[in-house]
Formats: C-alpha cells, structure tokens, sequence
C-alpha cells in the first residue's frame, strides 16, 4: 500500500514508513521530521529520496573498504615514486652520482612496502606483521651495507626489530582476545613495556659484551610488577560491586 | 539486580560469535497495514516487566559467561533491513525492529531459541492488536503482561531433564560442505520464497510424510543433486555422508515452559559410498530417522553428552580465555563438520482468528551461517503461506535455484512475493 494511496488522514513517516497520529511532527521511532498534509509529505518523501540517492551517488562512498585502500595504495605509489624520482634527479644533477639519495629511495622503498603490506594484508595479521618486519628488516641490512658493513644491521637491529613486533603483536593477539579495555589494555601494555626492556637490554648486552646480562631492565620489571598486580587486582577484585558470586561461579 | 549462568546450548555461542555469524536470528510478522507507532509503542510499554529474563547482557565471569540483568527498556529501533546485526557488550541480546508494516523481533542464540523468542513476538503482538481494538479471545494463551513471572520461564532445562550415567553420543563422521566460494563482505544475503502451505501439505501426504519430513528430505535431495555435479575433486571420499541438522523443540518432548534455549537437534543423513538415492528413498529414511531420533531417551542421551561435558571439573575449574578456544574447535569439529546444511522449522504459526486479518504472514531469519556451513534455512508457515529464508554467504544462489525447480516440477507455484489472500 503505497502513501498515495491511502487516504488524506494517515500520516506516514517517510523514513520507516509506520503510521504516525495526526499530532506526531516527528517519528517517535526514527526521529524524522514530519510536515503536516499529506501532499506536502509527499513531496518532502520525494526530495528526501532525491537527496538519499544522491549521497548514495557520491563515487567515494560506493566503494567499499578493500577499494578504498586500493586507491590509497595507487595515490602513495604515485607519491613515493615521484619522490624516487625527484630526489635521484636532484642528486645526479648535484654530484654526477648516486649518493645521499640511495638514503631517501631506500626509505622510501621500505615505507611503500609497509603501505602495501597494510593496503592488501589488513585482515590476515600474521601476513602483515611478516611482511612489515621483513621489509623493515631489509632495510636496517642496506643501512648497514651503506655503511660499510659494520655489522649492527644483522646482530642488534634485526633482533631489536623482532622483539618490538612480537611484543606488540602478542600485546594486540591478548587485548582482541580478551575484549576488555581500559584498565587491562593499560596493564597489558605496561607488562609489554618491561619485557620490551628486558630484550633490549638482552639483545644490546650480547652484541656489545657477549654475554647475556641484565641489570636495569630489572629495575624497570621490580616497578611494573606491583603496579600491575594492583591494577589486576583492581580489574577483577573490585570489579562490578565486588560480586564475586557470579564473577567467579563455576 | 540479578544474574543467571548460560544455559547449556547457550554456553558456546560466545566463544564463537563474530560479526559474519553473530548466532542472532530474527522473527518477523508482516502486517496487513502499516505499524501504527503509537499503539505499538504503548503495547511494547507494557510487555517491559512480562519479561525480565530478556533484559540481560553477556558479561565475562572468570570460569564462565554469565547474563547479568539490567534494567533497560526493550529496545525498539527503525528497521534498516540489516540482518542479525551481532549485539555489542553494552546492549541487551533482543531488538526490536519496525519498519512499514513490518514488526520483528532479533535475539541472540545466547538468550533464547526460536521459540521462546516467537513467545514475546506473539506477546507483543496480542497487545497491539488490542490497542487497536481487536477483541482476543479470553482462552487464547499468550504471556499476559499482568500474569506472575514462573520461575520455570528462566528455567534452565538442559540441566533440569538430565540424567546422570547414560553413555555419551558416538562421534559422527565429517559430511559434505557446500563447494561455493564466499562472497565479499558483507556476505549475508537472505532470501524469501513463499509457497502454499495446502500444496506443500498434499504433496507431503502424498508420500504419507508431514511437511517437516517433506522439506527436510528436498533439502537433502538437493545436497546430493550438488555432489553429484561437483568435479570430482572436490567430492572427497571421505565426505559421503550428507546430513541435516534439523533443530527440534524439546518442550514438545519434556513439559518444560522455559523462554530459554531448549531445543536440540535430529541429523538425518544419506550415505552416498551406498550410491544415488531416489527422493522416494530419502523420504522414507528422513521419516524414520527423524522418528527414531526424536525418542525421548535417544534425546536424553544427547543431553546427556551436552550437559554432562559441562559438569566435568577440568572442564569448570579451567579459565574462560582457554575454555574459549577449546570450546570454538569443538564447535567447528564436533558441530560444523558433521553436517552440511540446517534447516529451522517453526511451524504454524497459531492465532486467534481475530488478529488474521491483522497479520499477513511471519518470516523465520535463522542465524546467519558460518564459513564452513554456507547456506541455512528457514522456515514458518501462517494462514495459507508457508516461507522458506535462506541465509547463505556464498557468490552461488544454486541451491535457492534449485529448491524453486524442484517445487515447479512438483506443481508448487513458488513466489518472491507473498501471495495475496483472495
């Protein structure tokens, strides 16, 4: 049954399309504004259509999230390539060689490689998590072949790279299986903060002493450790008025 | 305030929902007219405290989820037409949605099944139709908002009927996925078929079948239909079996009254290692296993696994986070791959002849299906019109197809639209 169709009394909400009384202005389901006289609504019903599909229309909207970030992706190719481009430019023109630019193109190269990992990998984590830690990787392996080969690039910034993103892979696996927030993200992320430290210190003592020793990461694990523990305590002792009945029932 | 455990169906659909299968299902009544909103309103207004036990959310305990109850109002929202949207943490497990001359209600599998949700629909539904001036006859059952809340309406039943030391079920073989790739998010599609339920019903006692048995066996008729024509690779030797799952109220069963899940299911299968079946074949093995495993002490058994899995200590005194994740295998392994497809019947629906002309016909949405099972089906059936909802998230309407085909070559006219009373 259409709003033509219906005689002059009824008055339709041109939004979800229910019955409104003849005193309703608006939709108490919806919220929509609604005039009086039904030739009138007609015609609002028709222009508020108009304009529905006109927002509809809009090209960007229409596509969905996988095109939007393949359109974000060809936009930073574009971007990062002239860049390339540019800064090569600039410096054959300067020195008649490839020199500081190897810096910029390389970076460049690493930064399109993690914006491509997170264009087309953004739903399969452990893809992009591999992808962003190899390309990262390869970069601190060029920095250090830039820099005649001293070594630091395979012995302490690829095991450093690797902590970081396990530790942070592992801290956002915990809070998206967890599904809590507020306080539990904070602890999680300060007990992630004093393993972090204890691996770069771990990962720095090797390299430079050879031998594992740890002295103030352990400093930083003594202070996290109560802190932690009190806001545990806090999240689940004090949680909800203490009903500890149904919090715990087995 | 107060709180209650997860029934024992309930129990795994938290470790398992996502927003593609948010274990929500919706029930629509489609009216004659368009809602009237403030007589709707008012009629919701006064079913709030009929149903306590609706007005709950899912909150993590430390061994187990729990429902706590808040005191919120049912909410009612303008329908956008999007489908068994999942529930946040902050919201009730029930929606209810009006668009047009549409009235629907959606529940999380977590509250209730679809029967305890079609209750309040039918609730909800009296008091509209006597805010509009419809006279219902006094013997009709219904929740009256005025009646006592029992306590067997929040009853868990599972644990009510079970009985301790009968043997576990035997673990059922993998069975026959649908071969279909997905569709691009979002991927739930649903759609509606509308057939007569008179003819359904002839063609059925044609075979001396009910219409359930009926449909059950089409569905199954189908599967094998698209085994057959799969290539052969993908028709794995070890995938021969093809089964149903078909939910059935146990309260029919047990005189249970609880608005809580209580339904478990019947699997009836088709071994193909034994060859083709005629549909005369699948008929008579569809009547009978449904026969035989509906006997209430075959149900006991199953119960018995259920609830008896839950009972063990291991399995109480373990964490919830891990409990989860064994709980989310056990769903895909014991549940998903033992059965190719699901069909939901609710039945007919029954109405005083006074709100007949109100209502034009109900529409049964089953949860949306997971990755592994593809496509499920709903069915309810009003007046002369009987709906089929399929749910399916895959590029391939085949099987939507070839249900039409079917009931054609039957002599079943089968309709997009609802057919109109004459």
């Amino acid at each position: 049954m259409t709003n033509l169709s219906k005689n002059n009394k009824m008055k339709i909400c041109p939004n979800c399309g229910v019955e409104l009384d003849k005193s309703m202005n608006f939709c108490p389901l919806c919220g929509e504004a609604v005039m009086d006289g039904n030739n009138e609504n007609i015609e609002y019903i028709r222009l508020r259509k108009q304009k529905q599909n006109e927002v509809l229309s809009n090209p960007y909207q229409k596509l969905s999230s996988k095109q939007k970030r393949k359109l974000f992706w060809e936009i930073s190719a574009i971007v990062l390539v002239s860049g390339i481009i540019i800064t090569l430019m600039i410096d054959l023109i300067q020195g008649g060689g490839v020199s500081w630019s190897k810096y910029s193109m390389m970076v460049i190269a690493v930064l399109f490689a993690n914006i491509s990992v997170f264009c087309f990998w953004l739903k399969r984590i452990n893809l992009l998590i591999i992808g962003s830690l190899f390309s990262t990787s390869l970069l601190f392996i060029l920095l250090d072949i830039f820099n005649h080969n001293i070594g630091w690039g395979i012995e302490l910034g690829i095991p450093l790279l690797f902590f970081v993103y396990l530790i942070v892979y592992t801290l956002l696996l915990l809070i998206r299986r967890t599904g809590e927030r507020e306080l539990n993200l904070l602890t999680y992320s300060l007990i992630a903060t004093g393993l972090l430290c204890v691996c770069i210190e771990g990962v720095i003592s090797l390299y430079i002493n050879h031998v594992f020793k740890l002295h103030w990461s352990l400093i930083v694990i003594a202070c996290i450790v109560p802190v932690s523990s009190l806001l545990l305590y806090i999240q689940y002792r004090l949680k909800k008025g203490t009903d500890l009945k149904r919090f715990f029932h087995i | 305030m107060f709180w209650y455990p997860l029934d024992n169906a309930a129990k795994i659909y938290p470790a398992t929902i996502s927003n593609e299968s948010p274990a929500v299902f919706r029930l629509s009544a489609i009216l004659a007219n368009p809602v009237k909103i403030k007589s709707f309103l008012k009629a919701v207004s006064k079913a709030q405290k009929r149903f306590p036990y609706f007005k709950v959310q899912l909150k993590k305990g430390f061994f187990w989820y729990y429902l706590e109850h808040k005191p919120f109002r049912f909410p009612v929202e303008a329908d956008r037409a999007e489908f068994c949207r999942k529930f946040s943490n902050a919201e009730l497990l029930m929606r209810i949605l009006v668009r047009e001359n549409q009235i629907s209600v959606e529940f999380s599998h977590v509250l209730t099944d679809g029967v305890g949700a079609f209750e309040f629909l039918k609730t909800i539904l009296v008091l509209y139709s006597l805010e509009l001036g419809v006279q219902i006859p006094l013997d009709f059952e219904y929740l009256k908002p005025g009646d006592p809340i029992q306590e067997v309406e929040y009853q868990d039943s599972y644990l009510h009927y079970f009985k301790e030391e009968i043997p576990p079920m035997v673990k059922r073989s993998k069975s026959f996925h649908l071969p279909w790739p997905l569709k691009s998010l979002p991927r739930l599609r649903v759609k509606n078929f509308f057939v007569s339920v008179d003819e359904v019903k002839n063609l059925a006692a044609d075979k001396a079948v009910s219409i359930n048995d009926y449909l059950v066996s089409v569905y199954l008729y189908l599967l094998q239909e698209i085994y057959e024509e799969c290539k052969i690779p993908k028709r794995s030797k070890k995938f021969k079996h093809i089964r149903i799952q078909v939910p059935i109220n146990l309260r029919n069963i047990f005189p249970s009254k609880t608005m809580r899940n209580f339904s478990l299911f019947v699997m009836p299968e088709i071994d193909l290692r034994l060859g083709h079946y005629s549909f005369d074949e699948i008929i008579k093995t569809v009547y009978h296993q449904i026969r035989l495993e509906s006997d209430e002490k075959l149900i006991n058994k199953n119960i018995s696994r259920n609830v008896g899995s839950e009972k063990k200590l291991y399995v109480k005194s373990m964490p919830l986070f891990l409990k989860s994740f064994i709980l989310k295998m056990i769903y895909y392994s014991l549940g998903t791959k033992q059965y190719s497809g699901v069909i939901t019947n609710l039945g007919r629906v029954d109405l005083p002849s006074e709100m007949a002309g109100l209502i034009d016909h109900f529409i049964f949405t089953p949860p949306p299906p997971n990755k592994m099972l593809k496509v499920c089906c709903g069915i309810i059936g009003f007046g002369d019109q009987l709906v089929l909802s399929f749910g399916n998230i895959t590029k391939s309407t085949k099987l939507e197809e070839k249900f039409i085909q079917f009931f054609k070559e039957q002599g079943v006219q089968v309709s997009d639209e609802p057919v109109k009373k004459q």
